[in-house]
């Protein structure tokens, strides 16, 4: 299967001359899990945007499952969920915002509900289907942003900050729904502590807008003197044990640190 | 922004997002929640054109009956319609003010030397009560119908696409725009301390309104993606919710098309 998104030689210039993203070539095959990292205003979001065709690129090309270059014409495979929860519920009320996706798709409706459904238990929101959008918490909007994007269930998600004011309990429910996709989940993040748990490979983009590293998750993330070079620090857990143990025995999540510390204690 | 000004652009803001916003009461089991969305669509459609063709107080008046005899019936609280339905008619007022001393008429009262007439204020208050009666008509679908039920009506009806879909983005841009002018006047009143003169208000106000419209085209083109990124670029087709037309939906609508031969016939006396 080759890849579901390939961009050659993106580049991305607003009309005041700002370069967002420069030169982006990159390729993300079907059912990988990619964690997009980089400093606040480094071009993340413009690169999803463009990567989601939301964008028209000032030079290069974004090619989607090998076939076309419309990401129209792929819309319903492609699940594009924007920074900004505000900006993504813009119906009058949640489930309104729910079905939006599935039915300008062409999802059938029984399907739709039943997703519907399913997402809403899942995500605490049975209670907030007739509500607008406006009267919701901050985390209450997140979570029905990231639900609204999965109700049509597209097979490539590409995910802007899907955490955003989310709470501890729903942050997981919500990593467990993208453990659980199927198809591809590409997170742009400026968080690299959340990464180990959702990706196997890291893109790190810098702060001119360029792809300045990618690789597997341990490569980049233990790569502490890069990521500060580019206004990132490593998670948590690689700040511990940098320097105490070898690199490739970092533990990169707070689970396997307490597997290690278990098993160096006995 | 604490003073006059800001206080008023508050709470007209929030009133007019209020408008637009769908409430709990679509889902109570009342007479318009009953009927099939194309016969709601059409009878309260209908019944706010009577209201239009209407010039006299007596027709105006019997039609606002109607609507509030609809909204008891929907359970919609009439509190909650009327706080819907009055800042347009209130604005219109405003705007047809003028009349009560340019429409020629026998002198009621000089304010300030001028001359009210009494063809001044039956011109306003008619005008201002008829347009708070098709506002809270219109009002009362958006109120017992979900505007996506309304939206995939309006397509069974078949209605022209690009009339819907201007219907639509209209509708969902509308209250994004209040919503947007909502969240910069509490952004704003959060860092301003005392009190400052009308004329310093009106100042502030006139930056906010510079600093609204670039924010509210940004945020257009925000929603516009988020659109596009759930098949937006495509017709309007939210689900559709009706049913076979029953009885009580033909009634209605056939209710409303007298009431506009009745408003036609009292107008024009054919």
């Amino acid at each position: 299967m080759g890849p579901v998104i390939e961009s050659h030689g993106l580049t991305h210039e607003y009309p005041d001359g700002t370069t967002a993203i420069r030169d982006v070539t990159l390729a993300i095959e079907a059912g990988e899990r990619v964690a997009v990292i980089g400093a606040n205003g480094s071009g993340k979001s413009t690169l999803q945007l463009a990567l989601g065709g939301l964008v028209d690129a000032s030079s290069g090309t974004v090619t989607y499952f090998g076939e076309t270059t419309d990401a129209e014409a792929v819309r319903d495979r492609l699940g594009v969920l924007l920074q900004d929860p505000d900006d993504y519920l813009f119906n009058t009320t949640v489930r309104e915002d729910l079905e939006y996706g599935p039915s300008q798709l062409g999802m059938p409706r029984q399907a739709a509900d039943r997703r519907i459904d399913r997402l809403a238990d899942r995500l605490g929101l049975k209670g907030l289907l007739d509500q607008p959008p406006f009267r919701l918490s901050g985390g209450e909007k997140q979570r029905a942003a990231v639900a609204s994007v999965l109700t049509f269930d597209p097979d490539v998600l590409l995910l802007d900050e899907p955490f955003g004011a989310v709470d501890d309990r729903y942050r997981e429910r919500i990593r467990e729904l993208m453990t659980a996709h199927e198809g591809t989940v590409v997170l742009f993040t400026p968080s690299p502590d959340l990464v180990p748990e959702v990706a196997d490979r890291v893109i790190l983009v810098g702060q001119n807008g360029s792809v300045v590293a990618d690789g597997s998750v341990r490569e980049v993330l233990t790569n502490g003197s890069l990521l500060r070079e580019h206004g990132l620090r490593p998670p948590t857990t690689v700040r511990l044990f940098d320097g105490v143990v070898e690199p490739e025995e970092i533990p990169l999540t707070v689970s396997d640190a307490r597997e290690f510390l278990t098993r160096e204690v006995r | 922004m604490t003073g006059l000004v800001g206080r008023s652009a508050e709470s007209i803001t929030g009133a007019l997002r209020g408008v637009f916003a769908a409430e709990r009461v679509a889902a109570a089991d009342g007479l318009l929640q009953r009927r099939d969305p194309r016969a709601t669509l059409c009878a309260v459609a209908g019944l706010a054109l009577a209201v239009m063709i209407a010039r006299t107080l007596a027709v105006t008046l019997f039609f606002g009956l109607v609507t509030v005899a609809l909204a008891r019936l929907s359970k919609v609280p009439l509190r909650r319609l009327l706080a819907r339905s009055a800042v347009v008619p209130l604005a219109s007022a405003f705007v047809v003010l003028p009349q009560l001393v340019l429409l020629p008429g026998e002198t009621l009262v000089r304010v300030l030397g001028v001359a009210v007439t009494d063809a001044g204020i039956s011109y306003v208050v008619l005008f201002t009560l008829r347009v708070g009666t098709g506002v809270a008509l219109l009002s009362l679908i958006v109120m017992t119908t979900p505007f996506s039920a309304v939206v995939a009506a309006m397509r069974e009806l078949r209605i022209p696409v690009a009339l819907v879909w201007v219907i639509a983005i209209t509708y969902r841009y509308l209250f994004l725009f209040f919503d947007e002018l909502q969240r910069l006047i509490l952004a704003r009143n959060s860092r301003t301390t005392g009190t400052s003169s009308l004329r310093g208000e009106w100042r502030d106000a006139s930056r906010l309104a510079g600093t609204f419209l670039l924010r509210t085209i940004d945020r257009g083109e925000r929603v516009g993606r988020a659109m596009r990124a759930r098949g937006g670029a495509r017709a309007p087709s939210p689900y559709g919710r009706t049913r076979s037309l029953n009885h009580y939906d033909y009634a209605l609508v056939a209710f409303a098309a007298a009431t506009i031969a009745a408003s036609g016939v009292i107008r024009w006396g054919l």
